[in-house]
């Protein structure tokens, strides 16, 4: 009987995580082409209208020398990397997945604060990066409300 | 069964290892199409002819007359920038524009112009514009030094609450009459000078600082160096002289 179950449920859950490695891959993508703007950036002036530029030219652009888009890069790949593996029949990486999003809102939440409180400017990259951590957070939830057999 | 089984536990890590390699191969390739070209010699082609660059509006406002300036207003090469006293790179720059004077600045055939452009967005960058102009009122000489002080001490004053007070030391420490300095300053002379250099700059279209004019063309912000600031007006005092330089032997 529960061979059955799990025989049919994954099929009817694996949405979801294929959903949450599709938004991962936007992430990355994202992530990517940040850290690529890092290391290719010319010095900006200063702007009628502030966003990117100050704050991929802020302190916080950068964490022990790497740029902070490129943990964000990692961060997705991981992510994108336990859903796939998830969306192919293996619970236990649906669990990391969840703690490894857990990680990645609450370093969100912390990049946001920085932007709106410290560095006084948004990026919409970075908000982009934000909103696609929250979506994974979301996707993640819903599996554990429908108790989706992921 | 047991094949299928391989078959599937292998399906997600060629995703992975596809996908991995993939980003990683596309993230090389636009790497190297973002690459942009050293800050060298972009404003001359391989031929060595000046690249045409956006020319300013020729009906913009003249600015505050006069303006603070070196140099004879008829001058072959005009170097006008426009600058706000808070800006990081204003004063990254501020080193780059003082050394172009000192170089230039006995050439009868040089001239160079600061405007004001205090942007919105810095608290502070307005009147420190108008604290540049009041050392201007009092002495024109003076008004060097004061953006000096602003751009040298601006980490200081940009974060200090008493900003002003930080201002009139400046204007001491130059030489400065201090209260006719703070009495300069809420006048309407320094501020009214400040708007003008504003109205010239937004009807040329100013949208970031610095911003390098270099006779009427806008010089991007990345040849705003010391080898890159020389190189365009070498360039254009060349080009001021090729004319005299034919014309010299027909007048003979």
């Amino acid at each position: 009987m529960s061979d059955a179950k799990e025989h049919i449920e994954p099929a009817r859950g694996r949405w979801i995580p294929f959903a949450a490695a599709f938004v991962a891959i936007a992430g990355l993508l994202d992530a990517v082409y940040l850290t690529i703007k890092h290391y290719t950036a010319e010095p900006v002036p200063c702007s009628l209208i502030e966003g990117c530029e100050t704050v991929l030219t802020s302190a916080y652009a950068e964490f022990a020398g790497i740029p902070t888009a490129a943990y964000g890069a990692l961060a997705y790949f991981v992510a994108f990397s336990l859903a796939i593996l998830a969306a192919y029949g293996n619970r236990l990486t649906w669990k990391l997945f969840g703690v490894h999003v857990v990680i990645m809102v609450l370093v969100t939440c912390w990049l946001l604060y920085l932007q709106a409180y410290v560095i006084n400017a948004f990026c919409q990259f970075c908000l982009i990066s934000a909103l696609t951590t929250f979506l994974l957070f979301i996707l993640f939830i819903i599996s554990k409300v429908t108790r989706s057999s992921v | 069964m047991a094949k299928q089984e391989k078959k599937s536990s292998g399906t997600p890590v060629a995703i992975i290892v596809g996908v991995l390699v993939l980003v990683v191969f596309g993230g090389f390739l636009f790497y190297r199409s973002s690459s942009t070209p050293s800050r060298g010699n972009t404003n001359v082609a391989s031929n060595g002819t000046p690249i045409p660059r956006p020319t300013i509006n020729p009906n913009a406002p003249a600015g505050a007359t006069p303006p603070t300036s070196v140099g004879a207003p008829n001058a072959a090469v005009t170097v006008e920038e426009f600058a706000d006293f808070q800006c990081g790179s204003c004063a990254a720059s501020y080193p780059v524009l003082k050394d172009l004077i000192r170089t230039y600045s006995g050439n009868p055939n040089f001239r160079f112009v600061f405007r004001n452009f205090p942007l919105q967005m810095h608290d502070k960058a307005y009147d420190a514009a108008v604290a540049a102009e009041a050392a201007g009122l009092q002495n024109p000489a003076k008004v060097w030094l004061m953006h000096e002080q602003l751009f040298t001490n601006q980490q200081t004053w940009a974060v200090n609450p008493n900003y002003r007070e930080l201002w009139n030391e400046y204007a001491q420490k130059i030489g400065l009459d201090v209260e006719r300095f703070k009495a300069d300053m809420s006048g309407m002379v320094a501020k009214s000078r400040v708007d003008q250099d504003l109205a010239r700059g937004r009807a040329i279209g100013i949208s970031s600082t610095p911003t390098v004019i270099v006779n009427g063309r806008m010089i991007p912000y990345t040849e705003v160096t010391a080898a890159g600031m020389r190189r365009i007006v070498d360039t254009e005092l060349q080009a001021a002289a090729a004319p005299q330089q034919q014309t010299a032997p027909a007048n003979r």
